[in-house]
């Protein structure tokens, strides 16, 4: 028996529906009238961190392979008797996949045919078809995958300073492993892996835009099959506290060198929002393009209008991180790590800080009016153990002593790593 | 949605488009010239000012100061080329007054705003030499992204010695040699003589943002000119090619090829089918069957007539990959296309028309190609043009495609 749910926005009015699937998936459904199109996704909590494992019928932990996780992605791709593009084509709809560190995603965007288009993505990720042949023939277009983001300085950058960062998380590890790694999948791990993390209960659909919500149910009772869940247990080696090594350089042809300075912080084991939305904050207070500090990297010429700063997280990871093109990243970090120090030392400005608590809740009042990034948020929120609309209303309650205990608590020198990519 | 287009003035024009469905407002100033190498860099920098301070917000902090208390709202500016034309915009996209928490106006704040940054550009020293040094690091960094970057060059070797080699920004040199006072002057010049192009798309209509442009441009002794897009690139005596090595891991291609026919709706067509999409010619062949690539693409750029497929590939399968992309395209040239493929070329088509609407942005993208192409038409009025080409015009307009150029990015260690 489906069990639903209606979430509403107590911001702005608005509103999804969650259901609770009988066959075990986690569905979200956001009507949105007056759109044209419709973007679903359809997703596992299953990344490229997620390398050891087991279920509960097991003895052992299962190991797998660098990359597998985006392996399989690219290889649910392929039918026993066509191609999944091949199926979206004749619908004319657009279909994509993508693997992050803690899930995978299928999706599709149409305008017409949203009904066939739902059925063909919950067919086709519940029809795995591994073959010796098929898995050789993606070797080689994985590999050209692979050299492609490590010519990426954006790319280089930030796994350099994860290798920095953590001793033991797989987070460390490039999403789509290496030439190597990738060398050792075969068929059979690929259904050892399918059969684990492509459960329903493991599951999300999350669809938006121009549909109904009652006939995107009545098509989840026709094409979902049941699943036992089977007690899916992931682990990560224990990780350290405290970083690496603090510093990593790389020379690589590029006409401007890139940084990012990460500050690691202690992953987040509930209300995860709270702690991203807090961090953003706290984040957005300390890189102000009206601070002080901001203003002097930049009249110096240390940073441009590139410099900003994200929130990197995930299960068992939190970082805080600074970027930007800079010829002079050591000055940015000792700068930032100064800013932070009379932050303690001052405290926050309220009327700065209620600036920017205004401005995070314009950017995500905008992101309810657009399809494809609302349906993201959905799928994301949900995996996160969260709710869609949490954003707007969490920000209008943060307190600057929020962002402070924030400040004080996780952005520690010593938890500091630059990592540099610089022109050869 | 309700669609207006006026005239403001001389080679003004304002288009706006009122939809409910819509929780945000966003104005886009075009302000299109031709492009020059000796006024690229001077533009580029003088439209980047504008985006940053004007004469009464005079600091970035008080602009940003200003802006984030507008519920986070974004101004921007950019120079951009499209055929032998550039074109600088300023933009800016906010909140609407429903969403405002403190009951403030911010649409009349930000037209205030936007219309200072426009009519009122503070060039003063440091701001100046900070917008240059953007756009100096902007075309540096252009060699981070090296799939960008073989396009760009691929492109600048197609169209050598026409205005369209140039890049938005222009070269470092020409963005070095640019002044305050050059900045100055060039923005004064393009006030006084760029085509116009303004678009306001906002949930409800709202006739002051017509007559305050109207208003403001009516001050300014304008003698401009409407300008063509269209500019065909003539086809090389015999095809150039160049290669160029990096410390890279990965090698890449970027093909020219100009094609000589007016059916620019079966061209479109023909882009599509030989790599437009993941059941392309190039998608299933180059990548699925051959497995040499992760990415073999082909974009059309038909104010240039021009086509261009890009691929990375391993250096020791550069050969083989162009050689399957020429036997793909004369795959195509032969008639081999099936009904399926033709299908699907439409319905993807078809498929992306239909979004139109769906974000503030598509509105005025579609309208503003509309303006470059001359050609005033809905999507669906277009989809009906492209269902209505033959499999027999795809093969035509296919066989006037002719291989022009060649760039090639190698990397050193697979030697």
């Amino acid at each position: 028996m489906s069990t639903r749910e209606i979430i509403t926005c107590r911001r702005t009015g608005d509103t999804c529906v969650y259901v609770k699937h009988k066959s075990g998936l986690d569905i979200l459904i956001r009507e949105m009238p007056g759109f044209s199109s419709v973007y679903a996704l359809f997703g596992t909590k299953y990344g490229s961190i997620n390398t050891t494992f087991k279920l509960a019928a097991d003895k052992e932990y299962t190991e797998v392979p660098n990359g597998i996780a985006h392996f399989l992605e690219h290889k649910l791709f392929e039918n026993e008797d066509c191609g999944v593009f091949e199926l979206f084509a004749r619908t004319g709809a657009q279909c994509n996949a993508y693997t992050s560190f803690d899930k995978t995603c299928y999706l599709f965007s149409c305008t017409k045919n949203y009904t066939e288009n739902l059925r063909i993505l919950l067919d086709f990720v519940q029809k795995p078809y591994f073959t010796k042949e098929n898995v050789d023939k993606e070797q080689g277009i994985i590999g050209q995958e692979i050299r492609m983001t490590n010519d990426n300085p954006e790319w280089r950058v930030l796994f350099n300073m994860l290798r920095c960062m953590y001793h033991n998380h797989p987070v460390q590890i490039d999403i789509a492993g290496t030439e190597e790694s990738i060398a050792q999948i075969d068929a059979d791990l690929l259904y050892k892996c399918y059969d684990t993390f492509y459960n329903l209960n493991n599951m999300t659909l999350s669809i938006a835009g121009n549909i109904s919500a009652e006939e995107v149910l009545a098509i989840c009772d026709e094409m979902l099959r049941p699943c036992a869940d089977k007690g899916l247990e992931t682990v990560f080696p224990d990780e350290p506290a405290d970083i690496v090594q603090a510093e990593i350089h790389e020379k690589q042809p590029v006409g401007a060198s890139i940084f990012q300075m990460g500050y690691k912080c202690a992953p987040c084991k509930e209300n995860f929002f709270k702690k991203e939305m807090t961090a953003t904050l706290a984040m957005s207070y300390i890189s102000d393009a009206s601070s002080d500090m901001y203003l002097r990297l930049l009249s110096e010429g240390i940073i441009n209008n590139t410099f900003g700063g994200e929130i990197f997280a995930g299960d068992g990871f939190f970082s805080a991180i600074f970027s930007g093109e800079s010829e002079s990243p050591e000055k940015v970090r000792d700068a930032v790590a100064a800013e932070v120090r009379r932050i303690l030392a001052e405290g926050i400005d309220e009327r700065v800080f209620s600036r920017i608590k205004k401005a995070l809740y314009g950017s995500y009042v905008r992101q309810l009016n657009n399809v494809t990034a609302f349906a993201s948020i959905m799928i994301n929120a949900h995996m996160a153990g969260c709710k869609p609309f949490d954003p707007v209303d969490i920000v209008s309650e943060l307190t600057s002593a929020d962002a402070l205990e924030f400040i004080r608590n996780e952005l520690t020198e010593d938890k500091i790593v630059l990592s540099v990519i610089e022109k050869m | 949605m309700d669609y207006k287009r006026t005239e403001l003035g001389e080679n003004i024009g304002f288009t706006s488009f009122a939809d409910k469905k819509f929780n945000t407002c966003f104005l886009c100033i075009y302000m299109i010239t031709e492009m020059n190498k000796e006024t690229v860099s001077d533009y580029a920098v003088a439209n980047s000012i504008t985006s940053t301070v004007n004469s009464r917000i005079r600091t970035i902090a008080a602009m940003n100061e200003q802006l984030s208390e507008l519920y986070g709202a974004h101004l921007d500016s950019y120079a951009n080329r499209r055929g032998d034309i550039q074109f600088l915009t300023l933009s800016g996209s906010w909140l609407s007054n429903r969403f405002a928490i403190e009951g403030e106006d911010i649409t009349e704040k930000m037209l205030e705003i936007i219309t200072d940054c426009l009519f009122e550009p503070l060039f003063d020293e440091d701001i100046f030499k900070l917008s240059k040094k953007n756009i100096l690091d902007c075309i540096d960094a252009e060699f981070n992204d090296k799939r960008e970057y073989t396009i760009r060059k691929a492109r600048s070797i197609a169209f050598k010695g026409e205005p369209a080699e140039n890049s938005s920004c222009g070269t470092r040199e020409s963005a070095e040699a640019v002044t305050v006072d050059s900045a100055r002057e060039a923005y004064k010049r393009l006030m006084e003589t760029a085509q116009i192009e303004i678009m306001y798309v906002s949930p409800d209509d709202d006739p002051r943002v017509s007559e305050l442009f109207r208003e403001r441009f009516a001050r300014i002794a304008r003698h401009s000119k409407a300008y063509g897009f269209y500019a065909p690139s003539p086809l090389k005596p015999s095809p150039e090619l160049l290669a160029e090595e990096f410390d890279v891991r990965q090698a890449k291609i970027a093909i020219n090829f100009k094609y000589d026919s007016s059916d620019t709706d079966a061209m479109h067509l023909m882009c599509i089918i030989f790599g437009g999409t993941p059941v392309s010619k190039l998608f299933m062949n180059v990548r699925e069957k051959l497995s040499l690539c992760y990415y073999c693409a082909c974009r059309m750029n038909e104010y240039k007539n021009s086509v261009m497929v890009d691929c990375g590939v391993e250096k020791s399968n550069i050969e083989k990959a162009e050689a399957e992309i020429m036997r793909q395209l004369d795959e195509i040239k032969n008639g081999n296309i099936t009904d399926e493929e033709l299908q699907s070329a439409l319905l993807a088509l078809e498929n992306s028309y239909s979004s139109f609407g769906d974000t503030p942005g598509s509105y005025v993208s579609w309208y503003f190609d509309c303006i470059c192409k001359n050609r005033y038409i809905t999507p669906i009025e277009h989809m009906k043009d492209l269902f209505a080409v033959t499999k027999e015009r795809i093969v035509e307009a296919a066989k006037t495609v002719k291989l022009d150029s060649v760039y090639r990015m190698l990397n050193k260690e697979a030697e």
